[in-house]
């Protein structure tokens, strides 16, 4: 039987994060992927903020295959015929250390793998974890393909829906409401058509978020990123929202139904769609964290729960880096005290309250539920385009003035409701 | 007993996608080709039943020495490497001419496994040049394979029949991927694959200059341009007053 | 263009290189047959230039003596280029032929042509996913043909039958038996219709709906490989694909098949292809004139019921 210092179950962020960190250090650490290799069947939207992780990996960005970097920010809210897209570029957007870049997981992961095995990191790609071996409550080790593999600590890093988690006691199995599903197909084409549709310098990126009638008014939105050669265009909605009201939308059709919408049509306009996917998304928040550790393992990752989506965006790389990271830390300081009890492993929950990370799913603990307000993915796109549409028409009476265009479309009971609603989000 | 395999290292074809027609090479992993799986299997198991030493042999760029390590997961005992990078898809007879002078550098081959084709070039041509430039005899298109002392039962499936000869060792077999199932390698193979003994060398070491232009040259690569209707039917009765348009069936 | 020397196993496809040799524009076409007198005559009635080897101690399971002899025949006739046929057996001689005589060496070849003398050969790279164009820069070329990428030449003003001697190494390779397959003799490359069926078959006990359908259409029921080879449900001979079989019928009607490229490379000239399969994102759909997205055996029996 063998046995590692640390094995990380999945070869995800998160898992590739911690294992670079603890082979760094002169742990043996294995990695079991069950993917074909790092980063074969992962999806995101594809924009990986850099900032709050770039000093856990100092040595790491120089060469990283990140894509574009973000320079145009950009929201369209839709409404069933029409749209208003806002762009917002600033010149910080330009300026370097960027804060943010679209990647491609396929290239970026395989990458990050290779840069773990440089460090000394065992990964074995094509293997999947079947269960977790627990002793004497403390878990010691993975049962992969017939083969029982022993270490003094597991690190659950295996996505939503965490089997691992699961079967260490950590974690319940799912509830609906603290998912989301997304969906997303890679399309690419020639670089200089890129830059000329989104009018981009040269490696500058554009990201884009639909809200509204992308998602039939339910809870989610859409995204739109630039990479070098290609597009990332995916929908986000939530489980619940889908599984509820009728009619029932088919989540896949409202993606095609995006790309019919003449407003995306002529971006991806003699495109090739390379890659198709589908995942879950954990979203509950603060409150549907996991249990972050027990004796013998640690939770990061979506694995623990840490990926955010408020509405029409959708926030976990960075998350999956750090606590990947800082589980790593974790292992090192029960290393040093000898022992790997959920009590000497509970300084990881320590090290993320300090960190951004926590920090965020704090300040954002109300976000699920304050947009949770159909109003946001329905009446106020429905009611801007509206009001758009009129201060733009020129019909052959004379021309109405603006302030009883855009009063004709509010009832002082929406009024308020509007204010309700914004008072919430201001807290995000 | 010491047993040879020949495995070549070839894009993952599943990953292969087409842009204009061209394929996309770049950013494709690789991986071993299909039934050079099936030849090693076939090794492991004539190890496995008679004792022996199982030696996977390959010529290909850098990445070979990573690659080669799902060979030894999945039971060869060592590993044998031209690593260059023009030997990384280069014609046959360079590949033929490399192989054979690996193979002068073994002790005491008594059999040479290679695969019918290879995944990407699938010419059958690699084992036939090597078994020539040796000298040895061969057998090919091979089902099953069993070792005598100095000979080899051999059943070779022709499109017809299936022929079951005796060939004196050493000879090289080329075998069918209906030989076996390749089995996949558990974690613990996997991670003792990587310190098994792998000798690596360069074209230097073998002698071996290749002549500047190929004896093949490639004009064009392209997939073929097929377009079809894709037309959706719903039901059987469509589907029939459309082939009965087409005039592919009489109604 | 030059002297093209031919020479297959099987009279048959030996006709084929015939007429590919006349095709490409071959100066003249020297066929060689060992220890085959059958072939010899075939190929005289076609016309052609026949060098008969006749000499027991030739055993063709014996690639290498086989070999031997045609690179004989090469010296003694002086040709450089050589068309043989790439059924297995001559896909075996091909390479070691090839070593010999240090030539290039292009093997399931299924189109060629003439470009000054250069001779331009397409085949299938990438496990099928692309098509190649290639030609062989050495002097000297070994070119194997897919079988029936050519019309067997027909019998015609009688051509020439000559003796050709040739040395027979020393072989170490004894045939033992000769094992016939599983007697089902089926061509179904030569069919107008096929009925494909595919993994997404569940049970081997509804093969006789799909046999039914295609005989109600008066065509065969073809396969993809693992139904053969894994399952053993019906025999190789009715593999398409890249190891099986390129057919071009006039319609396909492909039941539960995914669409792997070693597959759709031997159903890509169909005229008309229709595909039956439960995924409506099934790769093979992509290559489809007619998609239906639906259980096939429930397909199979309607469309029984219907004709
Ligand atoms: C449509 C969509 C859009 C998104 N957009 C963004 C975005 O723009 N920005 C952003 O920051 N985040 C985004 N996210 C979220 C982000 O992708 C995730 O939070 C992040 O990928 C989490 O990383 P991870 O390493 O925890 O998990 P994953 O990347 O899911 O990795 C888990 C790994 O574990 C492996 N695994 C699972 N089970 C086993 C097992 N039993 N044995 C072995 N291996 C196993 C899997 O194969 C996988 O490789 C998006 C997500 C989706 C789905
Ligand atoms: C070197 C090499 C050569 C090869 N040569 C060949 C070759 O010549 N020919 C060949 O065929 N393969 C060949 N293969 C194998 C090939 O790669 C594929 O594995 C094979 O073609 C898959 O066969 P399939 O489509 O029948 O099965 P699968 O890929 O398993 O597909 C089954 C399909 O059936 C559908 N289905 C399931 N249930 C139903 C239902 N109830 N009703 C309708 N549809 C259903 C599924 O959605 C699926 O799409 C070769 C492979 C290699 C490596
Ligand atoms: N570069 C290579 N290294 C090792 N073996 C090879 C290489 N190329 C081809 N082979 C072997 O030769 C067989 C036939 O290859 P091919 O002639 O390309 O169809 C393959 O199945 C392999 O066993």
């Amino acid at each position: 039987m063998e046995k590692f210092d640390v094995i990380v179950v999945g070869g995800g962020l998160a898992g590739l994060a911690a294992a670079y960190t603890l082979a760094q250090e002169d742990l043996e650490v294995l990695v079991l992927e069950r993917g074909d290799y790092s980063g074969a069947k992962n999806v995101t939207g594809g924009r990986l903020y850099l900032n709050p992780v770039r000093d856990l990996f100092p040595d790491l960005w120089k060469k990283a295959p990140l894509e574009r970097f973000i320079a145009h920010e950009e929201v369209a809210m839709m409404a069933e015929k029409r749209s208003v897209t806002i762009r917002y570029s600033g010149e910080e957007l330009r300026q370097e250390p960027y804060q943010s870049y679209s990647v491609l997981r396929a290239k970026f992961d395989r990458w990050l793998a290779k840069q773990a095995e440089r460090k000394g990191a065992m990964l074995v790609a094509k293997s999947r974890v079947d269960e977790v071996i627990i002793e004497n409550g403390q878990v010691v080790g993975v049962r992969a393909g017939g083969d029982e593999l022993h270490a003094d600590v597991v690190i659950a890093c295996d996505g939503a829906l965490s089997l691992v988690a699961e079967q260490a006691g950590l974690r319940q199995p799912g509830n609906p409401h603290d998912f989301a599903v997304g969906f997303k197909e890679i399309i690419e084409l020639d670089p200089a058509v890129i830059e000329d549709r989104f009018g981009l310098e040269g490696n500058e990126g554009a990201a884009r978020l639909y809200m509204g009638e992308v998602t039939r008014g339910k809870f989610g939105g859409g995204f739109l990123y630039t990479n070098k050669e290609s597009l990332s265009l995916g929908i986000v909605v939530g489980i619940k929202d889908l599984m509820d009201g009728s009619p029932q939308v088919q989540a896949p059709q409202l993606l095609d139904d995006l790309k019919q919408r003449p407003e995306v049509a002529s971006l991806i306009r003699g495109g090739q769609t390379v890659e198709y996917s589908a995942h879950v998304i954990p979203e509950g928040g603060l409150k549907a964290l996991t249990k972050l550790y027990g004796n013998g393992i640690l939770v990061a990752g979506d694995a623990a729960g840490f990926s955010m989506n408020i509405g029409v965006t959708v926030r976990g790389m960075e998350y999956a880096l750090a606590s990947g990271y800082y589980a790593a830390q974790a292992v090192l300081k029960a290393r040093e005290a000898g022992q790997y009890t959920a009590n000497q492993l509970s300084v990881y929950e320590l090290l993320l309250k300090d960190s951004f990370v926590m920090k965020d799913f704090q300040n954002f603990k109300d976000a699920p539920t304050a947009l949770d307000n159909p109003r946001f993915f329905t009446v106020y796109p429905e009611m801007v385009t509206t009001m758009m549409s009129e201060l733009y028409a020129v019909d052959d009476g004379p021309k109405e003035r603006i302030y009883p265009t855009i009063k004709k479309h509010l009832t002082i009971r929406e009024m308020w409701d509007m204010l309700g609603d914004f008072r919430k989000v201001r807290k995000l | 007993m010491n047993i040879v395999v020949a495995l070549k290292q070839v894009p993952d074809l599943q990953q292969i996608r087409l842009r204009n027609r061209q394929p996309v090479l770049d950013d494709v992993p690789l991986t071993l080709g299909n039934i050079d799986k099936n030849a090693l299997e076939a090794a492991v198991a004539l190890k496995e039943a008679q004792g022996g030493n199982v030696i996977a042999l390959s010529a290909g760029d850098e990445n070979i020495e990573d690659t080669i390590k799902e060979a030894l997961a999945a039971g060869a005992d060592e590993a044998f490497l031209v690593a260059d990078d023009q030997l990384q898809g280069a014609e046959s007879s360079w590949i033929a001419t490399v192989l054979a002078e690996a193979v002068k550098k073994i002790d005491q081959v008594d059999l040479l496994l290679f695969g019918e084709g290879s995944a990407d070039n699938y010419s059958g041509q690699v084992g036939s040049r090597v078994a020539e430039i040796l000298g040895w005899p061969q057998v090919a298109y091979a089902i099953n394979i069993e070792v005598n002392g100095s000979t080899a039962a051999v059943t070779r499936s022709l499109e017809d029949c299936d022929e079951i000869v005796e060939v004196s060792l050493p000879a090289v077999i080329t075998v069918l991927s209906d030989i076996n199932e390749a089995r996949i390698p558990s974690v613990t193979q996997i991670l003792k694959a990587g310190k098994k003994p792998k000798e690596v060398l360069e074209l230097d070491d073998l002698d071996v200059e290749l002549p500047d232009g190929s004896p093949v040259e490639t004009i064009s690569n392209l997939a073929p341009d097929s377009q079809r209707k894709k037309v959706v039917v719903k039901t059987v009765d469509e589907l029939l007053q459309a082939l009965a348009a087409e005039g592919v069936i009489r109604r | 263009m030059a002297t093209v020397l031919i020479y297959s196993d099987k009279a048959s496809m030996a006709l084929e290189l015939l007429t590919a040799a006349r095709e490409v524009g071959a100066a003249a076409v020297k066929a060689v047959t060992i220890n085959d007198n059958a072939a010899a005559q075939d190929l005289v009635g076609a016309g052609a230039e026949v060098f008969a080897i006749d000499n027991d101690a030739i055993n063709l399971a014996d690639t290498a003596a086989v070999a031997s002899a045609l690179a004989q025949a090469i010296e003694q006739l002086g040709t450089d280029v050589v068309f043989l046929s790439s059924n297995r057996r001559g896909k075996e001689v091909a390479g070691r032929l090839a070593q010999i005589i240090q030539a290039g060496c292009l093997t399931d070849v299924t189109a060629l042509q003439s470009n000054g003398d250069q001779i331009e050969c397409q085949r299938n790279a990438l496990g099928g996913a692309t098509v190649a164009t290639q030609t062989i820069t050495e002097a000297k070329k070994v070119i194997a043909i897919r079988p029936r990428t050519f019309e067997a030449a027909a019998a015609g003003s009688a051509g020439s039958l000559n003796d050709l001697s040739v040395e027979a190494k020393p072989s170490a390779v004894k045939l033992v038996e000769v094992r016939s397959k599983a007697g089902d003799s089926v061509d179904i490359e030569a069919a107008e219709i096929l009925v494909v069926v595919g993994q997404g078959m569940e049970s081997q006990d509804d093969l006789p709906l799909a046999q039914e359908l295609a005989k109600k259409l008066g065509g065969e029921v073809a396969c993809s490989k693992p139904v053969a080879t894994d399952k053993k449900w019906l025999s190789e001979e009715r593999i398409v694909g890249l190891s099986g079989k390129k057919c071009k019928p006039q319609l396909a009607l492909l039941f539960g098949i995914s669409g792997q490229v070693q597959f759709t490379v031997g159903i890509r000239d169909a005229r008309v292809i229709a595909s039956i399969n439960t995924d409506e994102n099934a790769s093979m759909n992509q290559m489809s004139d007619y998609i239906m997205t639906a259980d096939l055996k429930q397909v199979l029996a309607d469309l029984n019921k219907a004709l």
